[in-house]
């Protein structure tokens, strides 16, 4: 799993890489911590390459969008696959997120 | 048997009487020899003794005949020189009288016209009356003519003396005599009578029946002619009796001694009474003797022969104890996810080792136990412990309650005070997940990288105490990797020197390249090279189990352990990704799965195993015709994730937790989640329908 933090002014990119699963969540979930604190700008979560997600993962996210609520920021999902929809959409996540294709 | 013993019986009585007849034999054989010999010599004996009582009768008897022959011939030559006198001759016969009692009377009786102023017969007699008065007589007459009589006739033919023939004396003496007569001469020699003297019998008698020389002894005396002078007694006639015999040359009598044969041989016969008596005793004793030492023999057939019944019963005993453990290897040839080898090398003496496994639901259940002590009762505890294994692992799989539920069987009813040490395992095959149980037995070996013990706890043999709590553990064996379970027999096993083979021999002994069949075999040549020539007192048992990985060809169970590490959830898509191409499921309905499985046993992580700790936890799937079965069971506290709360997804993001969504998801992908706690585990068993 490979998180990689592209910033551009007031869009920050973060591509997520392979599988986010709880073993690799820790790992992702402190590199991500400071983007926090930098929610007030719009976060982009490039899920294009992201294979497979669990609760972990989808902690990392609602903590990330309820940060972003409180700042004041933004976040989309990007390009998630058809799977990762299905578990989005099993969680509720389709209704808390802005999802782009 | 019985009929052997029989036989036997039979033949020892047999013996028994032949020893008798021929022990009688013998002394038969003996009492005769014995009997001739005494009876001769007491035979050569009577007729010695005989001999001599017959030499004194006859001298006694000569004493009274010899002075009798002398006084006549005195007399008739004082009768020559008083021929001329004829009245004289009264005297003369009175003075022979006198000089000799025994004689009755005594007489001349001469030639026909001696004295013709005598007449034709002339005989002077004095005759002793009872009284003792002499009576003088004057015979002879046509009815005493004593020319015809033998006393004078004998001797006046003849011209010698004459000892007459007993006869009954009429005229002169009255009564029973014999007579003594002597030609009486005149100067020129010519005959001129006969002088002759009468002896009476009574003397004769009174001296024959003086003398007993064996009791019912009797003499008799004969005249020359055979008239009996001395008869024997009336009622002794028919006796059977030895006689002996002597000739009287002075008086031509016989005389003779007879003895009963039986008063000859009372003594020898008294003796051989007694020694008969003796010899039946002897006999009897012998008799007894020998029905004793058959009856000895015969129990001591019974003794050996119902020793023979127990070593054979205790052969079959072994062969029954032996029968009992599994013995065809390898046990399951079509399995290529596990290989065993096991073996009971038995000692000289029935003992109490045990092993046994199987396998159910693709878990291999094995055991390996050693009862203390050795013999039947081992023997019969082994058996117990066999038995109990067996029927309490058929609905348990759990080692630690296995083991639990044997202890406490046995402490109820070891009256005896015997235990068992004891190890269990129950080796997961999907996934070589092993869960043991130890009770006192001494650790497994490890055979990994390198050959080590298993660590293990030691807890109390079974039997020891009943409400011992015993602690399972747990542990992974990698694939190929093998487990040497044995009994203090191979590590104690003694060389001459008494020394003991010992865990270091053992471990250099086994290679873990290799396969169950060769470590057992290089286990066994090396004990064998060690111990030589030396007695074998304990059984050497082993079990070698290796395991070789799950078998991944065509099962429809697969299994899965992983440690309380979250870093081990990776695995589950490796394990998913197995299942989903063997079952040909779609990528989606994969990453399903392993979502809902990562849900399940990241909650276990979390929760039910605390931070840092170790804990091993079980996945096993089972693939069904129209679907998919989960089951996760850890050995955590309880935790029952279906308890969770439901997660309301339609709630706005500031209402909604961050928790929670895991239990959300497995209840979303699953058609069915229940929660079970079972001997100590958390049991999570999740359906997809498919």
């Amino acid at each position: 799993m490979e998180a990689k933090i592209l910033e551009n002014n007031a869009v920050i990119t973060v591509e997520l890489i392979g599988r986010l699963d709880t073993a690799a969540a820790q790992e992702v979930s402190e590199k991500l911590l400071p983007l926090q604190e930098k929610a007030d700008r719009t976060i982009v979560l490039d899920c294009s390459q992201l294979n497979y997600i669990s609760s972990s993962g989808l902690r990392i996210f609602l903590a990330l969008r309820k940060a972003s609520a409180v700042k004041g920021g933004k976040v989309i999902v990007k390009s998630i696959n058809d799977d990762i929809r299905t578990v989005f959409m099993m969680t509720g996540f389709l209704n808390l997120f802005e999802i782009e294709a | 048997m019985a009929k052997v013993q029989d036989t036997i019986k039979h033949l020892a009585s047999l013996q028994g009487i032949m020893m008798i007849v021929v022990a009688a034999l013998m002394l038969a054989a003996t009492s005769v020899i014995q009997s001739y010999y005494a009876r001769k010599g007491l035979l050569s004996e009577a007729e010695q003794r005989a001999q001599r009582e017959l030499t004194i009768t006859q001298l006694r008897i000569e004493n009274v005949t010899g002075p009798v022959e002398s006084a006549l011939v005195n007399t008739a030559w004082i009768a020559q020189m008083n021929l001329s006198k004829p009245d004289t001759l009264h005297t003369l016969l009175k003075n022979l009288m006198d000089s000799n009692p025994v004689l009755a009377d005594a007489a001349i009786g001469f030639v026909a016209d001696y004295y013709p102023e005598k007449g034709y017969w002339y005989e002077p007699v004095v005759a002793r009356r009872p009284n003792g008065e002499y009576e003088e007589m004057i015979l002879g007459s046509t009815s005493h003519d004593y020319f015809k009589m033998d006393w004078y006739a004998m001797p006046a033919r003849t011209g010698e003396k004459y000892w007459s023939e007993p006869y009954f004396d009429e005229s002169a003496g009255r009564t029973t005599v014999v007579s003594y007569a002597i030609p009486l001469k005149d100067r020129e020699g010519k005959l001129v009578g006969v002088i002759s003297a009468d002896l009476t019998l009574e003397w004769l008698s009174d001296l024959l029946h003086d003398f007993q020389l064996y009791p019912n002894t009797y003499c008799t005396l004969e005249s020359a002619g055979g008239q009996m002078i001395v008869s024997p007694p009336a009622d002794r006639m028919d006796n059977k009796s030895e006689k002996y015999s002597m000739h009287l040359e002075s008086t031509g009598w016989d005389m003779s001694i007879v003895i009963p044969r039986n008063e000859i041989f009372r003594t020898v016969n008294k003796l051989s009474l007694m020694l008969g008596f003796l010899q039946l005793m002897g006999l009897m004793l012998l008799g007894m003797i020998s029905f004793k030492s058959v009856r000895d023999q015969s129990k001591l057939e019974t003794v050996r022969s119902k020793k023979d019944k127990m070593d054979n019963e205790l052969r079959i005993a072994r062969g029954i104890q032996m029968s009992m453990v599994p013995k065809q290897f390898p046990p399951f040839p079509e399995r290529k996810d596990v290989d065993l080898s096991a073996t009971i090398v038995p000692a000289r003496e029935v003992g109490g080792d045990l092993y046994d496994f199987f396998i159910r639901n693709d878990k291999l259940f094995f055991c390996i136990g050693d009862v203390s002590g050795k013999g039947v009762p081992a023997a019969l505890v082994m058996a117990v412990t066999r038995s109990l294994f067996r029927s309490v692992s058929a609905h348990e799989k759990s080692p630690q309650r296995i083991v639990s539920s044997m202890n406490e069987s046995m402490s109820e009813m070891n009256d005896s005070n015997m235990f068992v040490t004891f190890f269990c395992g129950v080796l997961n095959l999907s996934s070589g997940h092993l869960h043991f149980c130890n009770a006192g037995h001494n650790a497994p070996m490890l055979l990994s990288d390198s050959v080590e013990h298993l660590s293990v706890l030691p807890n109390l043999p079974l039997g020891v105490m009943p409400e011992m709590q015993y602690v399972e553990e747990e542990c992974y064996l990698p694939a190929g990797s093998s487990l040497l379970l044995y009994t203090d027999g191979i590590t104690e096993a003694e060389n001459a020197s008494r020394e003991q083979f010992g865990e270091r021999r053992t471990m250099e002994a086994l290679d873990p390249s290799l396969g169950v069949k060769e470590n057992q075999e290089r286990l066994l040549s090396s004990i064998d090279d060690f111990v030589g020539n030396a007695e074998r007192s304990d059984d050497l048992t082993m079990l070698i189990i290796r395991y070789m990985g799950a078998d991944k060809s065509s099962v429809t169970r697969r299994s899965l352990v992983l440690r309380n590490d979250i870093q081990q959830i990776p695995l589950l898509a490796e394990y998913i990704l197995a299942i989903a191409e063997e079952k040909h499921l779609g990528r989606s309905l994969a990453m399903n799965l392993n979502l809902a499985l990562e849900e399940a046993v990241t909650n276990v992580m979390l929760y039910a195993y605390p931070k840092d700790t170790e804990g091993l936890i079980d996945i096993e799937s089972e693939l069904k015709e129209n679907a998919i079965e989960f089951n996760i069971s850890d050995g955590g506290k309880p935790f029952d994730p279906t308890h969770a709360p439901e997660v309301d997804t339609t709630k706005s993001l500031e209402e909604r937790k961050i928790g929670g969504l895991g239990i959300h998801l497995v209840r979303k992908i699953m058609d069915e989640v229940h929660y079970t706690r079972k001997d100590g585990r958390n049991i999570l068993t999740m359906i997809k329908i498919i």
